[in-house]
This record gives C-alpha cells, sequence and structure tokens, in this order.
C-alpha cells in the first residue's frame, strides 16, 4: 500500500508540474514540486530509503525534461541523502525548520542540476539567471510544503511508524 | 556497531544509485532508441491524464493570467497575430521569390514548392520545468507521420525544428534557442551563412559566418537592411523558409568580419498554433567550405565548427 500512495502521490505531483505550474508562474518561474517530494521524502523517510525514493521521483521527472535521463534523479537522491543525514543530526522534528530545509533543498537541487547539466553539455544553464530561479522556486516550495507535507506523511506513514 | 553497519549499507545504495544514473546517463547521451521509446511510451501513457489535467485547470491558468490584466486581451491579440503574421509571412515569401535567387533555383530544376505536405498543431504547453525555456509541446506525433528534424513553421515562418517525437505528442526545439544553428540565405546577396539566436535576447537571430562570407571591407557585399532573410536549401531545413528581416549590419568584435543581426518573423514566445513540414530532414549539420568569423560565439557547437571544412583559398 505504500508503494501504491507514494506512486499515486508521485504521479499527481508530475501532472501537477507539466501541466498547471506550466502557465501558473511567479515572476517567470514555477514552483518545482518534485524537487519538494524529494526534499520531504529525504527528511521523512530517513537515509536508508528517502534517496531510493527521490532517485525515482528524478527519473520520472527527466523522462519529461530535454536534459538527459539520470541527471534529475542523481541529484535528487543526492539531496534527499544530505536532507536525510544532516536533518537527523542538526535539526529536531519542527515544521518551521523542514521549511528551511526545504529552501535549501530546492536551492541545492536547482543549482545541483544546472552545474551537473552544464558538465553533460547543457548550455546556459548557470548564470544569474539560475540563481534568480533558485531563489523564487525555494521561496515557493517553501509556501508549498504546509500543503504537500501531510500528503507526504499520508504516504509514506507505514514506513515512518516502523523507523 | 549497528549503526556503522546501517551506514554502511546507506552508502553502499547511494553508490549503486549513481552507478545507475551513470548506467542511464551513459546509454541517452549515446541514442539508444530502447531508452528513447521507453521514455516516449511512458509520455504517452500520462498522456490522457496530463490533457484532462490541462483542460480542467486552464481555468485556473485564465484567472492567474486575468489577474495581470492578460485575459481580456488574449481572443484579440490571437486574431491580430495571425493576421499579421499571414502579412509578414507574404511579404517575406514574395520577396524571396522574386529575388535572383528564384531563377537560380528554376534554373537548376529546384522550384520552391509552397505546396508542401503539412500537419497542423496545437501547442499544448511551454516548457515544463525552469530550465528548458527554448522548447514547446505539440499535440501531434508519429501516428502523424512527424519525425525528428522536421521544420516546424507558421504562416511567418520558421518556429524551429521537432526534437523528440512520441506517439501522439512531438517536442519542438524553437528558434529562439541559442544553440540551434540554421543555414540561412541572405535574399539581397545571395550569400550563404549560418545564424542562430542571441541568448537572452529570443527574437534576435545573428549570422556571422558562412562559406565566402564578406569581411567588414566587402561594403559591397553588405545586405541591404529590411532585406529577407529565410532558411538555405542546403540547410538542414526546408528552403526558403522565412527567418526574419535585417536589422543591423555591422563589424563583429574583431572588427575584420561582419555580423548580421535579424528580426525574427516569429514570437516563438507565443505560439498558438504551428504547422510541421512533413518532408525529410537531414539531421547532421551543415558542411561545405566555411569562413568562419573570428567572433563566433565560443556557446557556438564546437562539433559544428570542426565538422566544417576549411576555406578554399581560391
Amino acid at each position: 500500500m505504500t508503494v501504491l500512495r507514494l506512486a499515486l502521490l508521485i504521479l499527481v505531483a508530475l501532472v501537477v508540474q507539466v501541466t498547471v505550474f506550466v502557465d501558473l508562474r511567479f515572476w517567470g518561474v514555477a514552483p518545482e514540486l518534485l524537487v519538494l517530494l524529494a526534499v520531504l521524502v529525504g527528511y521523512l523517510a530517513g537515509p536508508r530509503t528517502g534517496p531510493t525514493i527521490a532517485f525515482v521521483i528524478g527519473l520520472l521527472w527527466d523522462v519529461y525534461l530535454p536534459s538527459p535521463l539520470g541527471l534529475s534523479a542523481i541529484v535528487f537522491a543526492l539531496v534527499a541523502y544530505v536532507v536525510a543525514a544532516g536533518g537527523a543530526e542538526l535539526f529536531s522534528d519542527s515544521k518551521a525548520q523542514l521549511v528551511i530545509i526545504v529552501a535549501l533543498g530546492t536551492v541545492g537541487a536547482l543549482a545541483g542540476y544546472a552545474l551537473l547539466g552544464e558538465v553533460m553539455g547543457q548550455r546556459g544553464l548557470v548564470d544569474m539567471e539560475m540563481l534568480r530561479v533558485a531563489v523564487v522556486a525555494a521561496l515557493l516550495n517553501m509556501v508549498l510544503t504546509p500543503l504537500v507535507r501531510p500528503l507526504m506523511v499520508w504516504a509514506i506513514r507505514p514506513r515512518l511508524a516502523t523507523g | 556497531m549497528a549503526l556503522a553497519q546501517r551506514q554502511g549499507r546507506v552508502r553502499h545504495r547511494l553508490i549503486l544509485l549513481t552507478l545507475l544514473a551513470i548506467t542511464f546517463l551513459t546509454v541517452d547521451l549515446r541514442g539508444f532508441d530502447t531508452v528513447n521509446q521507453a521514455q516516449g511510451l511512458l509520455r504517452d501513457f500520462l498522456h490522457p491524464v496530463n490533457s484532462l489535467a490541462s483542460t480542467l485547470f486552464s481555468p485556473v491558468g485564465d484567472i492567474w493570467n486575468s489577474l495581470f490584466s492578460y485575459a481580456e486581451l488574449e481572443a484579440e491579440n490571437v486574431a491580430l497575430r495571425e493576421q499579421l503574421d499571414a502579412l509578414r509571412g507574404t511579404s517575406l515569401r514574395s520577396e524571396a521569390e522574386t529575388a535572383a535567387y528564384q531563377r537560380l533555383l528554376e534554373a537548376l530544376d529546384l522550384p520552391y514548392a509552397p505546396d508542401l505536405e503539412t500537419v497542423a498543431a496545437r501547442v499544448e504547453r511551454g516548457p515544463v520545468g525552469n530550465f528548458a525555456s527554448d522548447v514547446v509541446t505539440i499535440n501531434k506525433g508519429q501516428r502523424d507521420g512527424i519525425e525528428p528534424g522536421m521544420t516546424v513553421v507558421t504562416k511567418a515562418g520558421l518556429v524551429g525544428r521537432v526534437a523528440r517525437v512520441d506517439g501522439v505528442t512531438s517536442t519542438v526545439q524553437l528558434l529562439s534557442d541559442p544553440d540551434l544553428v540554421v543555414g540561412v540565405r541572405l535574399v539581397s546577396t545571395n550569400d550563404v551563412g549560418l545564424g542562430h539566436a542571441v541568448r537572452g535576447e529570443p527574437n534576435t537571430f545573428i549570422i556571422n559566418q558562412g562559406p565566402n562570407w564578406p569581411s567588414i571591407e566587402d561594403t559591397a557585399s553588405f545586405p541591404d537592411v529590411g532585406s529577407a532573410v529565410v532558411t538555405d536549401a542546403d540547410s538542414r531545413y526546408t528552403a526558403d523558409v522565412p527567418i526574419g528581416r535585417v536589422v543591423q549590419v555591422r563589424p563583429a568584435s574583431d572588427e575584420l568580419s561582419l555580423e548580421v543581426l535579424v528580426q525574427l518573423a516569429n514570437d516563438v514566445e507565443d505560439l498558438a498554433f504551428v504547422s510541421v513540414l512533413l518532408t525529410e530532414q537531414s539531421n547532421d549539420p551543415p558542411t561545405g567550405a566555411v569562413v568562419p568569423s573570428t567572433s563566433v560565439p565560443l556557446d557556438l557547437d564546437p562539433e559544428l565548427l570542426d565538422s566544417l571544412e576549411p576555406a578554399d583559398p581560391q
């Protein structure tokens, strides 16, 4: 059931990202819903399963992006790992802290995607515009965190209960 | 001890994921068809869901746009734009057809074919995510006869080329992408060159290299400001598709070679409908004797430059 719930949540997020957030942009920037899921899953599911689920989320996102398959997947997995490892040691489970972690995770994921993308031959990703996009997307993801967190908790609840 | 073991397992899993990602990246970058087909199948599978969601959420988008005083002018804008595009396209095409090059085409028995088979398509969505600004998805795909590399146009002229084809949708790389290099012909001089969009200025196109490309001292070879620029017959695109008009002829940064700035005929950032020309296109970059300008931007495709033969000293 956990897998089904997670699959449903990821699928809905993907559909919303490629439909609603194509038009609904704030200062020309769309929220990064799939990055938000990756950060949340890292934070809530921990370092054992978080990066693996984040990898799958990234892989699905890669299917829709013009960048090569696997780019978002590895970035999401690494961000989820850092959040999971760092989150457990540095932060207590507080909603305010989670919002900050989401912001940092979003900036990290977008910067990582842009940097790795440049290495892979995608051009024009690393510039001042990237910085602006990362900051605005981080702010938008912060706003979305209180809405998406309960959904992620619902999706991975049994996993949380078993630790 | 148990903690160390657990951390070790986590690291192993992360290494495994990294290796898996590297495998995916390698397979994708080397263009394995199976991976591309699998991605296409997944997109096709989700297409009905995406279409339904787009239909359901389109009022949300309209409301959002109306907040910025856009919606009430939208319909009027679309109608006016189509009218303007048709006028621009007619003007550019007629100029191309009446120029000396047209006579040359006829002499070579390569008449310009205005009645090419086309597929009309609706732009289903703009760029997805925050880093792919120069692509759109259209609602026609392999089932409609579309293949990668085909030329995409509107009545005003060139829009781009088909980059990726799924069963029911296709992704179009827009002319505003600076990485998209186009072989062009300056109608007023018949000079042939290579051009690309300018990063950050999606409606501006720059031509700064080509075979026998005139130097800055060769003033007689300067194209007229306002003259048309069309796709070249030897380019990867259907010949004589209008691109835009020359707005400025200036020396490049090296002060030796020529740069031609072109205002694109199409506003590729705001497309509603396009046509795909169903003609087989080469996926190879243009080849031949080319004199590249020394001011070629560093971001121009190095593989393309390598593929160009050195200029004939004659």
